[in-house]
This record gives structure tokens, C-alpha cells and sequence, in this order.
């Protein structure tokens, strides 16, 4: 219990990164699932899962009205879930059902971003009531949207943080065909996040950087056996160059 | 005090700055950052007016609809602050900032957006990811690092470069090129973002995919997987149908005695 309250604690002081506070970037999965990870005292396992979630969601924004998923919640519930569920054991198997389970609660999360986002309209009418409009009134009134953005990333990991264990456990359960199948669904989980930023960075499907990309890599570490690093920054001049060649 | 002497001192414009980073803490959808504007904005208003009932007045005034790049709000703030501290000091009541923070707030929004959200933060996450990728176990610190570097450094800046032009955004756009480097910020994670795809035979453990196939099969594979994927999302699909779509193919491949 003492688990479930401190990853939903953190969850909600990171969540206020999200929107609410600085902005620093701390709220995203390749930050937040660590830090859980370490919180709990297991961070290869929230680095696992806040690197494969991260380009899954780094392109979905937050412009106008658009509420995006909550990948906050989703990299700290995982990470919460697959430490405290597995007890440290079968790593991969329990990384990709929480990833898994996390992610298909996107849509509540998003439901819950924008219920607060409705509430958080009275905010300004308690800035203007009666007494009239002063300086600490209207700190105070904004300053509570802080709290209600703390207590909504706070409340959505304590519910899916317990339901999501009892979920793990019921899984690790299931025969080993399933686990290995999450091992793999983890693995391959990195190219969906390819995917995703491929297609919302660019129009076109084979877009000339991209096939740049992964043909310098592929040659770079099946020819010249090149550490993925060096790889990459041989593709990125490359493409660099590309894009001089082309007034990109 | 002598209207004339109404001056905003840096230590006011500092104090906007560091109320800046909480802009958006009652972010709501039918007034967006007003309360934030308003709020941010209290050090310039306590400073160039003494008198509560017209401070009152002009929080009133700032709390008018405000929606803009939470980053780039900095900009709006500081020119804001310039345009009130010539009104506090002329008495001139008509003048009023609210016109050019709803001249700037939809141009700097979108500027804001395509650099901050739509390069610098993909970039970031495609170089962390990479390192993460190959065994690097500081990637997250990598990644807050580069995009940070540029996000504090520019933020800091952006009240005073606001008051200094008094909310010229030709001005910020010669000394930044926004648009240039959001450009090349995305081709680089293009590139980068193809890079993981081909490099996929030398990922580190646990990352590295457990099918026994030879390098260039994999990667081979592994290309085209990433191009069926990116088709499906052009076509429709979405990130969370995908990820169920994987499961189960995944799920398949192991009852197939693959992975």
C-alpha cells in the first residue's frame, strides 16, 4: 500500500509538469517512468518502459483545445504496476502487459484531463467574486488549478496502479506462449514509436530523410559494424546534407 | 508618487519571469491562460500602481481571454509590460496592452507550437531514445539536458526581449529563425527516427529483439514493419489500435515458436 501511495504521489507531482507547471519535460515517459522506477527502487524497468512509450507520444501535442493522452500517467502506472506485480521477477513479460494495459486506458485519462479542464473554468469567477478582484485573489484562485491538476494525475494512479497488479498477477499466471509474446511485443514496441513520428513529421510514407535514416544506419552497423551512436551521427550529417542539397 | 517616475525595474520583470513558469495552472477551456496573464502579471501592476482600486482595474483588464505557446507567453508578458508602463507614466487611459497581446498571442502560438512541441521536443526524444537504444543508461538526463538547454535559456530571455522591442516579432524572428531551425530540427529527427529502424541488429539488450534471424533479415523486416505502420496511421489507424494490432501479432508470432 505504502508502493501504491508513492507512485501515485510522484505521479501527480510529475503530472503537473504536464500542463500545469515549468514545463520542463520531466513529465514525459523517458523521464517519469525512470524516476518511479527509482522510487521503487527498480529504474531499468521504468527505463524500459519510458523509452519504448516515448515516441509513441512525443508528437501529440497540446495546441488549442487538443487534450492529448496522458502519457504521464501511462509511463508511471506501468512502471508502478510491472515493479510491484512482478516483485522484480519476469522484467519483460510484466513490462509489456502494463505497457499494454496502460496504454488502453489512454482514453480515461483523457476523459479526466478534461473534466478538470471543465472545472478549472470557475476558477476565474472565484478570481471576480463579490469582494472584488485583488492581486491574492486572483493567486489563490490560480494556484488551486495546480491542486486539482496534482489530485487528478494523483487519483488516476491510485485507481490503475492496484487494478493494474491484480491484473499483472492474474497474467503471469497465463502460460509462458503469452509472456514470451510480451517480451516481443516490447522489443518491437520502438518501431511503433518510429512509426508514429515518422508519420506525423512528415506526409509522405517514404519520405527521402527517413529512408536516408535507416539506410546509413542499416549500413553503418551491418557493413562497418558501427556502434548505433556513430550510426547515427553519420545519418544525421547525411541527412543534414540532404536537406542543403535539396533548400530543406 | 509622480506618474512620471513609474518605472518598471528588472526585478519586477523578474519576478514576471518566474510566475511565468506557472502560466498555465488553471488552464480552462473557455478563458485558456487568462487567470495565468493576470497572475504573471501582478509584479508589473503592484509596481505602476500604487493605487488599489486602479490596480484593480487593470488585473480586471488582464484577465481578459489569453491563449498563446505557454514558452512564447514570456514574449507577450515583457512587450505587455512595456505598453502598461507607458500608460502608467502618461496617463494616457486609452492606451491599453490588450491589443497587442490579441495581435501576438495566434502568430507566437503557432511559432511556439511548431518549434517547441512540433521539433525541438521530437528531436530531443529521437537522440535520447537512440542512446537509450544502444545501452545508455543517462538518455532521460541527455534528453532534458538538450531540450532544456534551449527551453530555460530562451524562456529567461524572452520578458526582457519583450520589453526591449516592445513586442516586435520581426525583431525575434532575425535574431532566432524559429521556422529555419524548427525545419532542420525535424529532418533531423526524420533521419534520426529511420536510423533506430536500420540499426535495429545492433540494439542493446533488453531492447534487442529475440528472433532468430541473421542481421540484415531482421533489419530488412524491421523496415518494412515500420513502413506498414506508418501507412496504417496515414490511413486512419491510431497509436493505441496499433499497439493492440502488435500485441497480437506478437502473440501469434509466439505461438508460432518465433520470439
Amino acid at each position: 500500500m505504502t508502493q501504491v501511495l508513492a507512485a501515485a504521489l510522484l505521479g501527480g507531482l510529475v503530472g503537473l509538469d504536464r500542463t500545469a507547471l515549468g514545463q520542463f519535460m520531466v513529465s514525459q515517459p523517458l523521464v517519469a517512468g525512470p524516476l518511479m522506477g527509482w522510487v521503487l527502487g527498480d529504474p531499468l524497468t521504468g527505463l524500459l518502459i519510458g523509452g519504448v512509450l516515448e515516441l509513441v507520444w512525443v508528437l501529440d501535442m497540446p495546441i488549442g483545445t487538443f487534450v492529448p493522452a496522458d502519457s504521464t500517467v501511462a509511463a508511471v502506472s506501468a512502471t508502478a504496476i510491472a515493479v510491484i506485480g512482478s516483485g522484480g521477477t519476469m522484467r519483460m513479460p510484466a513490462v509489456g502487459f502494463s505497457l499494454l494495459l496502460t496504454t488502453v486506458m489512454a482514453p480515461v485519462t483523457m476523459f479526466a484531463d478534461h473534466l478538470m479542464r471543465q472545472r478549472n473554468a470557475r476558477l476565474p469567477e472565484f478570481a471576480a467574486a463579490t469582494t472584488g478582484v485583488t492581486e491574492g485573489r486572483i493567486a489563490a484562485a490560480h494556484l488551486a488549478g495546480l491542486v486539482a491538476f496534482f489530485l487528478k494525475s494523483f487519483v488516476l494512479c491510485l485507481i490503475l496502479v492496484p487494478a493494474g497488479i491484480v491484473a499483472l498477477t492474474w497474467f503471469l499466471k497465463l502460460p509462458a506462449v503469452a509472456h514470451r509474446a510480451m517480451r516481443l511485443f516490447v522489443t518491437l514496441l520502438p518501431l511503433l514509436g518510429v512509426a508514429v513520428a515518422a508519420r506525423k513529421l512528415s506526409v509522405r510514407t517514404l519520405d527521402r530523410y527517413l529512408v536516408i535514416g535507416c539506410a546509413v544506419g542499416a549500413a553503418g552497423v551491418l557493413i562497418l559494424s558501427a556502434p548505433v551512436p556513430v550510426a547515427a551521427a553519420v545519418a544525421a550529417v547525411a541527412g543534414w546534407l540532404g536537406g542543403r542539397v535539396h533548400g530543406t | 508618487m509622480e506618474r512620471e517616475s513609474r518605472a518598471l525595474r528588472t526585478v519586477d520583470l523578474l519576478g514576471v519571469t518566474w510566475r511565468s513558469f506557472f502560466i498555465q495552472a488553471s488552464w480552462s477551456y473557455d478563458r485558456m491562460q487568462s487567470l495565468g496573464f493576470a497572475f504573471a502579471f501582478a509584479p508589473v501592476l503592484r509596481r505602476l500602481y500604487p493605487d488599489r482600486s486602479e490596480r484593480a482595474e487593470r488585473l480586471v483588464r488582464h484577465m481578459d481571454y489569453f491563449n498563446t505557446q505557454p514558452y512564447l507567453a514570456s514574449f507577450i508578458l515583457g512587450a505587455a509590460a512595456r505598453v502598461e508602463e507607458e500608460r502608467a507614466r502618461s496617463g494616457d487611459t486609452a492606451a491599453d496592452p490588450g491589443e497587442l497581446k490579441r495581435t501576438l498571442m495566434a502568430p507566437l502560438g503557432a511559432l511556439g507550437d511548431s518549434f517547441f512541441w512540433g521539433s525541438l521536443k521530437p528531436f530531443s526524444a529521437v537522440i535520447a531514445v537512440i542512446m537509450l537504444l544502444a545501452g545508455t543508461w543517462w538518455s532521460p538526463i541527455l534528453f532534458l539536458a538538450v531540450y532544456n538547454l534551449a527551453h530555460v535559456g530562451l524562456r529567461a530571455h524572452m520578458v526582457f526581449a519583450g520589453y526591449a522591442t516592445r513586442g516586435d516579432v520581426v525583431a525575434l524572428l532575425a535574431r532566432y529563425n524559429f521556422p529555419g531551425l524548427a525545419r532542420l530540427f525535424k529532418v533531423l529527427s526524420l533521419v534520426l527516427a529511420g536510423t533506430i529502424a536500420g540499426t535495429v541488429s545492433a540494439w542493446a539488450p533488453p531492447f534487442h529483439p529475440p528472433v532468430p534471424v541473421n542481421g540484415a533479415v531482421l533489419t530488412a523486416a524491421t523496415i518494412a514493419l515500420v513502413l506498414v505502420m506508418s501507412h496504417l496511421l496515414r490511413v486512419g489507424g491510431s497509436p493505441v489500435k496499433l499497439m493492440l494490432g502488435l500485441a497480437a501479432i506478437c502473440l501469434a508470432l509466439a505461438m508460432g515458436g518465433l520470439g
